[in-house]
């Protein structure tokens, strides 16, 4: 195989030549409601090869392995087109080559556990979520892993072998009142980690089960400006959705005008603010040993005591902007080129306790867990789960129907506590841009405190 | 029968391969200019197995070693589901016009010359916005057969092109997309994507307070997705099975205005989700949803539809709801091709009706809220404030809320009577409402 790969990048005659191989296996468990909607165990193996070629960039997506000399031909020829059209060369900043194998040792590697015991997990965890109340009238569980072994090899004579697992498992509650009032209550679990991550998850399920069904008696929200507590899940899609993608430099490489948004030295929060993107630490999804373009991980700061202090670099934008290679450029599969993505992003702890947030908001929001967040550059809209009031200092009753928003910058000017309760979060998701959904990230917060946060509501 | 399919046959009481070989050609152009090309050549094999009563699922790209994919998928059925469905022994696939040699034919080099035409006109609208514009063509065979010993296939083609603009000072970014399918050249209109962007950009230079409180909105055809995507997930009969659709039990009833209507339309010729046959390989059909308000009907995968003792309506699609699952899902109910019937008014008209409120072409967080039960939160990504029937500038951080439902049925002002393609999926009007909560943040 490695033979094969580097006699076929000899052959070529792009200027750079990198071939990315994936082999995974996979299963996944499915039940909705009582239904077991799928239960799956498959196999896939595929490639790209991408070519630089007179500074323009091609690439060729394959599943034939045997076509790897055709393809290369045919990433030349691209790269070659785009090159006519390319007005400054794409170039790549230096990296040390790098030959090694890394083999991933799991508690309880989850190929080695049979099908008939995921399903058996999944079914009792399901069953619990079915049997919590009779308001449930609905549920999904969805147990998923994988695991992937990537060959990076390029022309410069870096060759990586490199495994990659990952487990997640939903579980999610559907409560209705009978009439219109429908509502949910999730929990979303996800690390690079064996099958013994899921076990013993009882607690959670029957806290979603039970959400669902708080949350139908729960009031709405109403609209306006709150003082807001975010607990570590939602400020952690938070700093990832609204601030992390603003550092991926892809995204701001060839647009000077966005490029001179994020400055670095720029202030963007107060002193306590600190943000990190590191590309390892044990058991996370993000991990990114190697990223997919042989480049080592590194932590690499954003934000320090509120000032911008580093971007996420491809090798391409590193060069172009006149900065490291970060070991960001992450592709979700083989049908996709690498691009500058996060890996694990946190805010780091600070020194306020939950009480300290709380002392002195006289009406506020206490915002729990994310349904989900979607930017647009320095808008951002977010769901959460579940609210709590916040009356004179103290959490109050239930609410629901909280969709935070607001702008990027002001909002993380107005941050004023930070916890000291980091937790980071993986999630049975992951995170989408430019086509490539769901890369596996993990977010990361303490609880943190904001000023005058939009809420909509009716 | 193929080869697989009779090495199964000794081993289970029914199968069915979903074979699909694939060509696509991604073109992407950033900052204005040609920035990369791909070119994918996929091929993928997915097998359902019924054993004992019981459904398997696999997949693989192994494509010459069937021994391992019929393991596979026999021991998921150990575990599986039990199901009292049959794949499909006949029905002729319908005639979707689906492919187009001359879009087969398109060349890299066709592909780059139609993007930098619309770059270059597009900057002459507007010489400071940034241009992201991506072309994909794909090129598809799919092939099912199942152990009654039918066989469908079909070749598809189809043009992609998404449009992002975006213009970044210091304090405000602004950012405006578009995009659309099509299966065949012929229906490629370029030229009306790009008036209308012209027109957004165009109203977008000067930023305006958003009003607060109860308001009429205008949503433009790319705006109703956020009204619509409720019904999409509600209208599924997946959705009404499993008790979590609101429209459950209401065929029949009058649950919206009565000048609203919605079909399912996996026939249209040239449609972006139209196909002779869904992913199970049933034909697909044309499923009316809502005629004049009232409630006439869900669409079926063969499975759903054999629980919910429903008729199949060609509507099993890989990949759920909006089905891009390729061949590594297994197919449940899903939407085909989702049409608005238009309205009695061109949207100009619409707009001076309006008088005073919002026009909203696109939000943030779609889908994100309470989406079963028809409720919308949204911030606005692309909004514009009408005063005195005329839009006199954009609006931002401005949250509007509702319930589709509620606005769908009592609070409908009028619906255009130009359709538009939205998304790769749906073909709506402008749809004007009344009451929608609209809170605007301190600027």
């Amino acid at each position: 195989m490695q033979e094969t790969i580097e006699q076929a990048i000899a052959r070529s005659n792009a200027d750079y030549t990198e071939v990315r191989i994936e082999r995974e296996d996979r299963s996944q468990v499915d039940f909705q409601r009582d239904k077991l909607e799928n239960i799956e165990r498959s196999s896939e193996v595929g490639g790209i090869v991408r070519c630089l070629k007179n500074g323009g960039w091609g690439s060729a997506v394959f599943n034939d392995l045997k076509t790897l000399d055709t393809r290369i031909a045919e990433a030349t020829r691209a790269a070659g087109l785009v090159a006519t059209r390319r007005e400054t060369p794409a170039e790549l900043a230096p990296v040390p080559t790098v030959q090694e194998e890394k083999r991933v040792e799991l508690a309880r590697d989850f190929r080695d556990i049979p099908l008939k015991e995921k399903k058996a997990l999944a079914e009792a965890y399901n069953n619990l979520l079915l049997t919590h109340d009779k308001r449930i009238v609905s549920t999904r569980v969805r147990y998923t892993d994988s695991f992937r072994e990537v060959t990076v090899a390029n022309s410069e004579g870096t060759f990586i072998v490199q495994e990659i697992p990952d487990i997640t498992l939903l579980v999610l509650a559907v409560a209705s009142d009978g009439a219109s009032n429908i509502q949910q209550g999730f929990e979303s679990i996800g690390e690079a980690a064996g099958f013994e991550l899921l076990l013993g998850r009882e607690e959670e399920v029957r806290g979603a089960a039970q959400r669902a069904v708080d949350l139908i008696e729960a009031r709405s929200v109403k609209g306006g400006q709150y003082t807001v507590i975010l607990d570590p899940h939602l400020a952690g899609v938070f700093i990832h959705e609204a601030f992390g993608h603003f550092c991926e430099a892809d995204f701001l490489y060839e647009n000077p005008r966005l490029a001179k948004i994020m400055t670095l030295g720029k202030r963007f929060g107060g002193e306590l603010l600190n943000v990190v993107d590191e590309g390892y630490i044990p058991g996370l999804r993000g991990n990114t040993p190697y990223d997919d373009e042989g480049v080592a991980r590194k932590r690499t700061t954003l934000i320090r005591n509120g000032v911008l202090t580093g971007l996420l670099h491809s090798r391409e934008t590193a060069r172009a902007m006149g900065a490291e290679p970060t070991g960001n450029a992450r592709a979700v599969s083989y049908a996709h080129p690498p691009i500058v993505r996060m890996t694990n992003t946190y805010i780091e702890p600070g020194a306020d306790t939950f009480d300290d947030m709380l002392r002195g908001v006289d009406r506020g929001l206490y915002a729990v867990k994310a349904y989900g967040g979607q930017t647009v550059f320095e808008q951002f809209t977010f769901s959460a789960a579940y609210a709590y009031e916040i009356r004179n200092g103290e959490v109050g009753e239930l609410v629901k129907d909280v969709v935070l928003t607001g702008n990027l910058f002001e909002t993380l000017r107005a941050i004023d506590k930070i916890g000291n309760d980091l937790e980071l979060h993986g999630g049975s998701g992951g995170c989408g841009k430019g086509g490539q959904f769901p890369l596996p990230v993990t977010d990361g917060s303490p609880h943190i405190r904001a000023q005058n946060v939009t809420i909509g509501g009716n | 029968m193929n080869a697989l399919l009779k090495k199964l046959a000794r081993k289970a009481e029914q199968g069915e391969t979903y074979h699909l070989t694939a060509t696509t050609v991604p073109i992407e152009f950033r900052a204005g200019r040609l920035h990369a090309i791909r070119t994918a050549q996929t091929e993928g094999l997915a097998l359902r197995v019924i054993r004992d009563g019981r459904l398997g699922f696999a997949t693989t790209t192994d494509l010459g070693n069937d021994e391992t994919l019929i393991d596979a998928a026999l021991a998921s059925a150990a575990f599986g589901d039990e199901l009292t469905v049959r794949f499909p022994e006949n029905g002729e696939p319908t005639a979707a016009a689906v492919y187009d040699p001359a879009l087969a034919a398109l060349s890299q080099e066709k592909m780059i010359t139609l993007g930098e035409r619309a770059i270059t006109a597009l900057a002459e609208a507007d010489p400071e916005v940034e241009i992201e514009l991506s072309l994909a063509k794909t090129l598809e065979t799919v092939e099912i057969a199942n152990t009654t010993g039918r066989t469908v296939v079909e070749e598809r083609t189809g043009l992609s092109v998404g449009f992002e603009l975006s213009k970044a000072s210091e304090g405000d970014i602004f950012m405006l997309a578009d995009g659309f399918t099509v299966r065949s050249l012929a229906a490629l209109d370029i030229d009306a994507v790009i008036e209308r962007l012209a027109g957004f950009l165009a109203h977008s230079r000067s930023v305006v307070p958003a009003p607060t409180g109860p308001s009429r909105i205008l949503f433009t055809p790319n705006g109703t997705i956020t009204l619509l995507l409720p019904l999409v997930v509600g209208f599924s009969g997946r959705a009404v099975y499993m008790g979590t659709s609101p429209l459950k039990g209401r065929i029949g009833e009058k649950a919206f205005d009565e000048r609203f209507s919605l079909t399912d339309d996996g026939t249209l010729p040239g449609g972006p989700r139209s196909a002779g046959f869904d992913d199970e390989g049933t034909p697909t059909a044309r499923t009316p949803l809502v005629d004049k308000g009232t409630v006439r009907g869900f669409v079926y995968d063969l499975r759903t539809a054999a629980l919910a003792s429903a008729n199949p309506t060609g509507n099993g699609y890989k990949g759920g709801l909006f089905g891009s699952g390729g061949f590594r899902t297994p197919p449940t109910a899903g939407m085909s091709n989702v049409i608005v019937d238009a309205g009695d008014r061109p949207q100009a008209e619409l707009l001076s009706e309006i008088g005073e409120g919002l026009l909203v072409e696109s939000v943030l967080g779609l889908g994100q809220g309470n989406i079963h039960a028809g409720e919308f939160s949204n911030n606005v990504a692309v909004a514009f404030k009408i005063e005195g029937g005329e839009i006199v500038g954009r609006v931002k951080n401005t949250m509007i809320a509702g319930n589709a439902y509620t606005l769908l049925k009592e609070r409908l002002i009028g619906l255009g009577s130009d359709l538009q393609w939205v998304g790769g999926a749906l073909r709506s009007p402008a749809i004007a409402v009344d009451g929608v909560s609209v809170v605007g943040a301190m600027q």
